[in-house]
């Protein structure tokens, strides 16, 4: 293991953006090579650590450095199995969407600015995951805003700008509730660490830890896109290029959901675990996830617009995984949310990139006016059908696993608490809506007699990410031993 | 051992050299970009010997460590003397030396490169400027209340130099609006000074504090209570006594703006809560708390409300001030430790960001770009100034890793230590109304076409200033202990004096 391997991991993109930048004014491909590189050595920071956790005393491995002393707050790094799942997702397809861009941003212009300006969202991106400190996660959780504003507004379709503005507001209207929330953390526990918070929360007045908690998860919410705070999501993810849009429906919204699994769980709900409010709040959460499963997938049904109804099905799936989130006290249940998040990542992530793959070949959105293209675009076609069927949760493909493990999880619950019965049974109907739009989607713009004629398939970079996150989609359904493993590890039994 | 002639040095040096300005302007006026050397190079004379005496202070005092809180200096050597002058020391008049000289040094060089140096007031618009700079670290050393009056009132009076200058209608017009109400709320904290001094006998920040917490019939002190916040609340912009700074600002030459928003602005809100916190009613004397957290809680609102309907970018801005102030009061409302720690920082950030905004207004107003609709697609016209733009409004925005989100986070949090939370809430809400116009000025700049396809040259040397402080935001946002670390020793002091 390197020695201050996850503060190298932190910064090696911040002081390799000024680089990609450079580069990229001479070559845009260059710039991609070295984001790409970056994302590999990342990626080999993070494994290394990875023994550590699976096989050490503690199942967690933790750097800390000085800071802002004043305000108590560490430059606190750390890395346990469900971080390190997500930042090796998170780098994945930030590699896949970097290879993508490069044929598929290859006519626009100030690509040079596109790469580092995703080079800094994946800075925000991987440091969400990794800190424990709470001034330092609120750093890197705006961080993803300014880049990803620009990217979506820049380079996306029609009027991105707005879409971006949108997203803009949103994300930071909820961010202050979550600053709000770190603040009163601060001022009753004199800490700013997530781990330290957890044991001095417990002695606080419960009604304050209960607006904390409310506030925490208020924030959060509007970045995972929970029905009712979602409405930005359908607008920037179907607005923004392809790349970005994979990004943002695979691990952009994931950090919210991610966020509300380390803060407002595992950070502040211990201190309510016994009142009454406890249960109240995690019903809460069980219901406004069955909201967001139902009005993702019945609009993912009717929307016609391609990138629309892979939003809308983003909204769904964050349904499904606040939903297992709400059954924390249950460890299976909440192994499967965490998985699915992993999961959910990569499908969505291929789904939006083939997307964006048929509509840079036929200029068109409207999925009515496709048809056929399966034999003009085979590995498109290919991945897309990994993608969609990963989607609809059929095996062996790897939104099959999380969830089947989410809903043994469920059904365990229901043992506990009689309350998810019917939670549980209209979430099993919210799949087959899933499966529904995902095999309308894919029917209607592959299958059927070709409506264009001479479509050649993309170009050869394209296909390659495309073919490789399909080989993850696959890869993860049948073997996630290892991830499951990881996950684990990092919940308490 | 601190003396008299450490704490007077500073302010000596720019009112002295001030004058000795003018008589250089005369010499240079005729030569053209020798002469902007020439003053340039004199500037750098005055600053180094302003930083040195200012450096020498700081160090003194850090090395002192004084055990009571208001460290008081009088000409006569006796503390408490009636009418002798009294400076006072203490960390936060030492931090605010520190960061007045370092701002001040950064617009004017701004102000030298972008005054027509052969009109023949300029001379006396770069005095004004020095001279200003030494009344306002005057202010922050001020021991008693009259010398806090004299400092205090000089800089609002001059302030009106350089809101004029330009000479244009609306900068007359403005101007008159700022005087008149300046010299009401003179005349209220007068009045409310020679209540203090019939009840107290004596002027001297500390012997007041003294008398006044034992008092017990507190019906007078009610009364000058409100006439000294009335007036300082007029020379700080707080809603409703607001007005005149949006028409001042918006009329005067950027660099006045930047001058005034980032030193002159500042220095009255630190009267504020010097006076309000320190001195004169800590809320164990008084309990103002509730009255001023309304206000502030107006003064956020409405700001920030009126920017949301402005085209004008510069009015834009101005009002983006008003909003700073409403965050300033939060913090001193809050009354702790981590509040005034916010204020200080606040004052420093605050100070650089608006001065940046007003510069990079300044640039843009000198290629004819004012209103939103201008300012369209200027982002890849001008792509540094627009990337300067684009971080003083993150900042304004309080977005990480930009300075402006520290000063904030320590403004929201004092609120919530200070049992506001509603303030809090309130607070955190105008914020996002402020991202929201904000980003819109950013849509404009990036989002809309061009209006015409002429390129623009950016002027390569104005950015330099421009870029200094940009720099600084974000060395100040990613770490800022190094500023916080001289505001520290204030949690100390403030408890000896708070409770």
């Amino acid at each position: 293991m390197v020695p201050y391997c996850l503060l190298l991991a932190l910064l090696l993109p911040v002081l390799s953006t000024p680089f990609i930048f450079i580069l990229g004014k001479r070559s845009y491909k260059l710039a991609a090579l070295l984001l790409v590189l970056v994302c590999l050595a990342d990626l080999a920071l993070f494994l290394s650590v990875s023994p550590t956790i699976i096989s050490g005393v503690s199942n967690k491995y933790v750097e800390s450095y000085l800071w802002i002393p004043v305000l108590h707050s560490s430059l606190t790094l750390f890395m346990d199995g469900v971080s390190l799942s997500m930042a090796v997702i998170t780098l994945t397809l930030v590699m896949a969407a970097t290879v993508f861009s490069i044929d598929y941003m290859h006519a626009k212009e100030g690509l040079a600015e596109y790469f580092a300006l995703l080079t800094l969202l994946t800075v925000g991106l991987v440091g969400v995951f990794i800190t424990s400190n709470l001034m330092l996660f609120y750093f890197c959780w705006e961080m993803m805003l300014v880049p990803a504003y620009f990217i979506i507004g820049h380079w996306g379709y029609r009027d991105a700008y707005r879409a971006a503005f949108k997203f803009f507001i949103f994300t930071h209207a909820g961010a202050v509730f979550v600053l709000l929330g770190i603040g009163a953390i601060f001022l009753v526990t004199g800490s700013l660490d997530i781990f330290q918070a957890q044991s001095a929360l417990l002695s606080v007045d419960e009604e304050l830890v209960k607006w904390i908690l409310i506030s925490f998860t208020i924030g959060f919410a509007v970045k995972m896109a929970i029905v009712p705070v979602h409405m930005w999501l359908p607008d920037a993810h179907s607005e923004a290029p392809a790349p970005m849009s994979a990004l943002l429906s695979g691990v952009i919204i994931s950090a919210g959901a991610y966020a509300i699994l380390r803060i407002s769980l595992e950070t502040v709900f211990p201190a309510l675990m016994a009142t009454e409010f406890a249960s109240n709040f995690l019903h809460g959460m069980t219901i406004f996830g069955l909201l967001s499963a139902f009005f993702g997938s019945l609009i993912s049904l009717v929307e016609n617009d391609i990138k629309r109804i892979i939003a809308y099905s983003s909204i769904a799936h964050m349904g499904y995984v606040l939903f297992g989130l709400s059954m924390f006290p249950f460890r299976e249940a909440l192994t499967g949310a965490i998985l699915h998040l992993v999961t959910h990542a990569v499908s969505k992530g291929l789904l939006f990139l083939t997307a964006g793959a048929v509509m840079k070949q036929l200029e068109i959105r409207d999925i009515r006016e496709m048809g056929g293209l399966a034999g003009q675009m085979p590995i498109t076609a290919i991945s897309s059908a990994t993608a969609a069927l990963s989607i609809a949760g059929i095996p062996p493909f790897a939104c099959f696993i999380s969830e089947f493990i989410m809903f043994t999880g469920a059904f365990k619950a229901i043992g506990m608490d009689g309350f998810y019965l019917a939670p549980t049974a209209l979430m099993l109907v919210a799949t087959v809506l899933s499966l529904a739009y995902s095999l309308r989607l894919f029917s209607y713009v592959f299958l059927g007699q070709p409506k264009h004629e001479k479509i050649m398939d993309v170009p050869l970079m394209m296909k390659i990410s495309m073919l490789f996150l399909a080989a993850t989609v696959i890869f993860l359904g049948i073997w996630p031993t290892q991830v499951i493993h990881l996950i684990l590890s990092a919940i308490p039994a | 051992m601190i003396t008299i002639a450490d704490v007077l040095s500073p302010i000596a040096i720019f009112i002295f050299s001030s004058l000795l300005t003018i008589i250089l302007c005369k010499f240079t006026e005729k030569m053209k970009a020798k002469g902007r050397v020439l003053i340039a190079l004199w500037f750098l004379v005055i600053f180094s010997a302003a930083i040195c005496a200012v450096w020498n202070l700081a160090l003194k005092y850090h090395a002192s460590s004084p055990t009571c809180p208001l460290l008081s200096i009088t000409l006569s050597g006796n503390e408490f003397g009636i009418f002798s002058s009294a400076f006072l020391v203490d960390s936060v008049s030492v931090y605010l030396t520190i960061i007045f000289t370092f701002t001040a040094v950064i617009v004017t060089f701004y102000a030298l490169l972008c005054v027509n140096n052969s009109d023949g007031n300029a001379g006396r618009y770069y005095a004004m400027m020095l001279f200003l700079t030494g009344c306002v670290i005057g202010t922050a050393f001020a021991g008693d209340f009259l010398t806090l009056f004299i400092f205090w009132e000089i800089t609002a009076a001059c302030s009106s130099f350089l809101l004029i200058y330009g000479r244009t209608p609306e900068s007359i017009h403005a101007t008159l609006k700022y005087l008149v109400m300046i010299i009401v709320a003179s005349a209220f904290i007068i009045y409310a000074l020679s209540i203090i001094y019939a009840i107290s006998g004596t002027l001297n920040f500390w012997a007041v504090r003294q008398i006044l917490a034992t008092m017990q019939d507190k019906r007078l002190l009610e009364i000058a209570f409100l006439f000294m916040a009335a007036g300082y609340s007029i020379e700080a912009a707080i809603v409703p006594f607001h007005v005149w700074l949006p028409d001042a600002y918006t009329a005067a030459p950027a660099s006045s703006s930047a001058f005034l928003s980032a030193l002159v602005d500042q220095a009255s809100y630190y009267v504020l809560l010097r006076v309000l916190l320190y001195i004169l009613t800590p809320p164990t004397v008084l309990p103002w708390v509730l009255m001023f957290a309304i206000i502030s809680a107006l003064t956020m609102v409405i700001g920030n409300l009126l920017a949301l309907a402005e085209i004008n970018v510069k009015r834009l801005i101005s009002y983006v001030c008003i909003a700073d102030v409403g965050y300033n009061l939060v913090a001193i409302t809050s009354a702790t430790e981590l509040g005034i720690m916010g204020n200080l920082y606040f004052f420093l950030v605050g100070g650089i960001t608006t001065a940046l905004a007003f510069m990079l207004v300044g640039i843009f107003n000198s290629m004819g770009l004012e209103t939103l609709e201008d300012f369209s697609g200027v982002g890849t016209r001008m792509p540094l100034t627009s990337l300067a733009m684009l971080l003083a409004v993150l900042s304004f925005a309080g977005v990480p890793p930009l300075a402006g989100f520290i000063a904030k986070y320590m403004v929201f949090t004092s609120a919530l230590k200070g049992n506001l939370a509603w303030l809090a809430v309130i607070g955190v809400l105008t914020s996002v109304i402020q991202t929201a116009y904000l980003l819109r000025l950013i849509n404009y700049m990036y989002a809309k076409k061009p209006r015409n396809e002429i390129k623009i040259k950016e002027p390569k040397i104005k950015l330099i200033p421009v870029l200094i402080l940009t720099f600084a935001l974000i060395v100040l946002g990613l770490y800022p202990t190094m500023v916080l670390d001289l505001i520290s020793p204030i949690i100390n002091e403030l408890q000896l004096i708070i409770t």
